[in-house]
């Protein structure tokens, strides 16, 4: 029997490994250039605090230790940073810039065609709120965006604040449960209007609101967006979140993001923890989710802290397939192809003439003969 | 322009998804009698004929950017696709039935053993249905002619699908309840609905003709 990797988990050769690498640099020079300092957080964290968190996901990868105590795999990183910013920091540690690239895991269902780990890239900004810090994580996401290489990518903004404010509205005024409002903010997440539809059908929900739901997921543009949206939903109070929308959106236009950015109210993230930006990048023809970000002032109340967060994760491997996608060049480094030096009868004098020329920044690699140094330098690239 | 890739399914649904979409002013030539094609390109649409319980794998993975596709298949596929519009045509019933004359022996059988053994194509809806009713249950998955099931005994029970319940009649089986309803849905790949423009207006297009239809 030949060994494979579990499901879903891969080896990465190579040339891969090395593609990765030049992206991953580019990414954290940029969030560098932008203030963000590197932090790096543990590949397990106890169940317990997830759930304290408010991470109920079913895809959670979990074991028990020696002591019993049930792990689980990081399913992302932004519940670890709020759980370490609330332990390990105190308050006039804040405002923090933090960065990260790291691999996190999530239990997938067998036939899926779904990886199991993959990396992302992201960054955390605490203890910043308001239209400022707003628009600077999507001003950040555009640029490590652009920093690794991707010509063409648009980032949909929206916001959670007026969904949240009917959905809570609908609770205490409407014939609804629990159940229903988490079926249809299921629903809203996927831009299910026919779902939206069938939902509000269901409970005989009020038309004036019933009419919010099915047209909010259809509101999209630019800077107008806004404004349809205000029109929508000003009559009944639930401009939530909007003015700070517009205050960010109006940065971002100045600064010429239009170009990169968008306005899009089906952007409705699944997790609960956001209180109000919230965005997603998508490549044109390319039917995958690049990454997705937004606000979540909530988040570290329920480990007992409190301050105001916003950040976003990008993958790794589907930046990657939106490069492929867009047919861009990979470009490696020059060390990629060593100098050699023969080793012959005289290995001590090989490894001091490979150091001084290493000392002069040049790749060597020693080959034991000439034989050797000629199959070595035949390679032209390694595996994979 | 770039290609603009839908999704249709084989079968039952196919014909009046075909109808659906020439209603809406796509260029349909060659779909009515694709004979052996399963690709069909005409100008900037590209169309591809698949199983229905296919569909929503294409349209998740972003193979396609839109389809047409039966709200069971969606049900029990559980993948991320946006619903876009309720077409209304092609309405089905998820049942769960049991052989008319076996009167309350699928409850004597449950109160007895604890658990009953029910036949489907739909294992997750089944399995669903049956978590939200507390009940256990064995689920034997089966790819055709579920009624077959209980009459020979390897199930008390099945779930399926019926439109009109004559299958059902016809192979002595009665409802003994209803899960879900389910009609065909016009749905867009997550990515698709935002960055292509034209997945949404086709959507518009087509509820339009369906609030038209009321």
């Amino acid at each position: 029997m030949i060994p494979v990797t579990p499901r879903g988990f891969k080896d990465i050769l190579p040339s891969e490994a090395r593609w990765r690498e030049s992206i991953v640099t580019a990414a954290q020079n940029c969030m560098s250039l932008w203030g963000y300092a590197p932090i790096e957080t543990p590949t397990l964290e106890v169940g317990e605090v997830l759930e304290q968190g408010g991470e109920l996901s079913p895809n959670l990868f979990r074991l028990f230790d020696v002591d019993n105590e049930l792990l689980v795999l990081r399913p992302d990183v932004t519940l670890q940073v709020a759980r370490m910013a609330a332990s390990r920091l105190a308050d006039n540690d804040l405002p923090l810039r933090l960065r990260y690239v790291q691999p996190v895991f999530r239990e997938e269902k067998s036939l899926k065609a779904q990886a199991r780990q993959f990396t992302q890239i992201g960054v955390e900004s605490l203890g910043l709120a308001g239209a400022v810090a707003d628009a600077e994580v999507v001003l950040l996401a555009i640029d490590t965006l652009a920093a690794c290489g991707l010509q063409e990518f648009q980032i949909y903004v929206g916001t959670v604040g007026v969904l949240r404010l009917l959905l809570d509205r609908c609770l205490t005024t409407q014939a609804v449960d629990a159940q229903w409002q988490a079926a249809m903010l299921a629903a809203c997440h996927q831009g299910s209007v026919a779902e939206i539809k069938r939902l509000t059908v269901a409970v005989g929900l009020d038309s004036k609101y019933a009419r919010v739901f099915e047209e909010l997921p259809d509101i999209n543009g630019k800077g107008d967006a806004i404004v349809r949206c205000r029109q929508l939903v000003e009559p009944l109070g639930l401009s939530d979140g909007l003015d700070q929308l517009s205050a960010t959106w109006e940065i971002l236009a100045g600064v010429g993001a239009e170009r990169w950015a968008s306005i899009d109210f089906s952007v409705i993230s699944a997790y609960d923890y956001y209180t109000g930006l919230v965005f997603e990048v998508y490549v044109p023809g390319l039917g995958v989710l690049l990454g997705s970000g937004g606000r979540y002032d909530r988040m570290m109340q329920r480990f007992g802290a409190s301050a105001p967060a916003a950040g976003f994760a990008l993958s790794l491997e589907a930046v990657m397939r939106a490069l492929l996608h867009q047919g861009i060049a990979i470009t490696m480094p020059e060390t990629d192809q060593p100098n050699v030096v023969v080793a012959g009868s005289n290995a001590v004098e090989a490894f001091k003439q490979a150091a001084s020329m290493r000392g002069k920044g040049k790749a060597v690699v020693i080959a034991e003969d000439q034989a050797r140094a000629v199959r070595t330098a035949r390679q032209k690239r390694h595996p994979g | 322009m770039s290609l603009l890739k839908i999704a249709l399914p084989k079968g039952n649904l196919y014909a009046d998804s075909v109808q659906m979409l020439t209603a809406a002013g796509l260029d349909t030539s060659g779909l009515s009698d694709p004979g052996r094609l399963l690709v069909i390109r005409n100008g900037e649409l590209e169309f591809y004929i698949v199983r229905p319980t296919d569909v929503p794998a294409f349209v998740s993975l972003g193979g396609v950017d839109c389809a047409i596709c039966g709200r069971d298949s969606l049900a029990e596929q559980e993948l991320p696709v946006a619903e876009l519009v309720d077409l209304g045509f092609g309405a089905c019933m998820f049942v769960v039935a049991e052989p008319k004359d076996a009167d309350q022996s699928a409850k004597e059988h449950y109160r007895r053993r604890g658990l009953l053994r029910v036949a489907s194509k739909y294992p997750n809806i089944t399995q669903r249905y049956y978590d939200s009713i507390g009940a256990q249950v064995e689920i034997v998955k089966i790819h055709g002619n579920v009624e077959l099931a209980p009459r020979c005994g390897i199930a008390e029970r099945i779930v399926d699908i019926t439109a009109t319940g004559a299958t059902l009649r016809e192979n002595n089986l009665v409802v003994v309840d209803k899960i879900l309803d389910s009609t065909a849905r016009f749905v867009g790949n997550l990515a698709s609905v935002r960055t292509d423009v034209r997945v949404r207006r086709l959507a518009h297009r087509l509820r339009d003709l369906v609030e038209l239809a009321a």
